[in-house]
């Protein structure tokens, strides 16, 4: 779901180009980004597996919990209305404006740069969620790079058969339920690699989630509220 | 890539939340030291980092 998160973001923009300016640059710009993205994997991805376990859960349940934080803090301040709902419709106009008013030999390399960057940048975020999730073992590394190409190939099928940008996709709700999974797992991760041992085992991810969720529902209505007092 | 936009692009834009999650894993490891039980130092780790997502939200930035 993650992964289906960030590639809505990057097709938004890889489309944009493409209508805007051509269809090979916005392809040969995101390929390059992918080239970049498979290098990055390949090299850290087997490298996690010659750190101590417990460190790694340390280091990579910080660095989940920080982005899952992030997420979450972002979706409930879009729900509580203090910040603009993501609108992938106008990231599209935006991107098409831009490309259309610059000079033809111009356009195209910023067309380039601009697939390869949304590309690489999203892709990024796609890369250390499958990295830190596949850190336990090589099956789960397997797994998660699975589970992200398959949501990227999904997304990016459904993006080809419309052509538009991606904005039925319910984005902040996907958004809220991973800052959620990630700040669960990421809490869970950072324990076990401090020596907590949680109560039930991997059933507290579960009760967790319903912690952070059942916190995250109050403090949404709370933004409200107080917007609602400043307005 | 500058250390700054590394961090920005882990952590976000939020100064409490990164503060929260250390002082939670600070107040564990002092906890776990004194042989608090595990599921005390669980909720108390847990409680610290939902703080650190209260702060974030109402916080400036």
């Amino acid at each position: 779901m993650a992964s289906a998160v960030e590639a809505v973001e990057a097709l938004t923009i890889v489309l944009a180009v493409g209508v805007a300016r051509s269809w090979p640059v916005a392809l040969r710009g995101a390929a390059y980004a992918l080239l970049v993205l498979a290098a990055i994997v390949a090299a850290f991805g087997p490298v996690l597996h010659l750190i101590p376990i417990d460190q790694l859960k340390l280091v990579v349940g910080v660095v989940l919990t920080l982005f899952g934080l992030a997420w979450l803090r972002k979706a409930i301040l879009r729900y509580a209305g203090r910040k603009a709902l993501r609108d992938e419709d106008a990231a599209f106009a935006r991107e098409v404006s831009a490309l259309r008013a610059a000079e033809d030999a111009q356009a195209d390399r910023i067309g380039l740069v601009t697939s390869f960057k949304a590309v690489l940048i999203e892709g990024l975020e796609v890369a250390i969620i499958v990295v830190t999730f596949g850190a336990a073992s090589s099956a789960a590394l397997g797994w998660s790079a699975a589970g992200a190409a398959a949501a990227v190939l999904l997304v990016v099928l459904l993006g080809l058969a419309l052509k538009q940008p991606a904005s039925r996709v319910p984005e902040n709700a996907m958004k809220f339920v991973v800052g959620i999974m990630l700040t669960s797992f990421g809490t869970f991760w950072t324990g076990e690699g401090l020596g907590i041992v949680w109560w039930g085992a991997d059933l507290s991810r579960l009760l967790l989630a319903a912690f952070y969720l059942a916190v995250s529902a109050v403090l949404i209505a709370a933004a409200r509220s107080r917007r609602e007092v400043a307005a | 890539m500058k250390l700054a936009a590394i961090w920005e692009f882990i952590a976000g834009d939020s100064r409490f939340a990164p503060a929260f999650v250390a002082l939670a894993v600070a107040v564990a490891v002092v906890l776990l030291r004194n042989n608090v039980s595990s599921t005390v130092v669980a909720v108390t780790f847990a409680a610290v980092i939902a703080a650190g997502l209260a702060c974030a939200v109402f916080e400036r930035t």
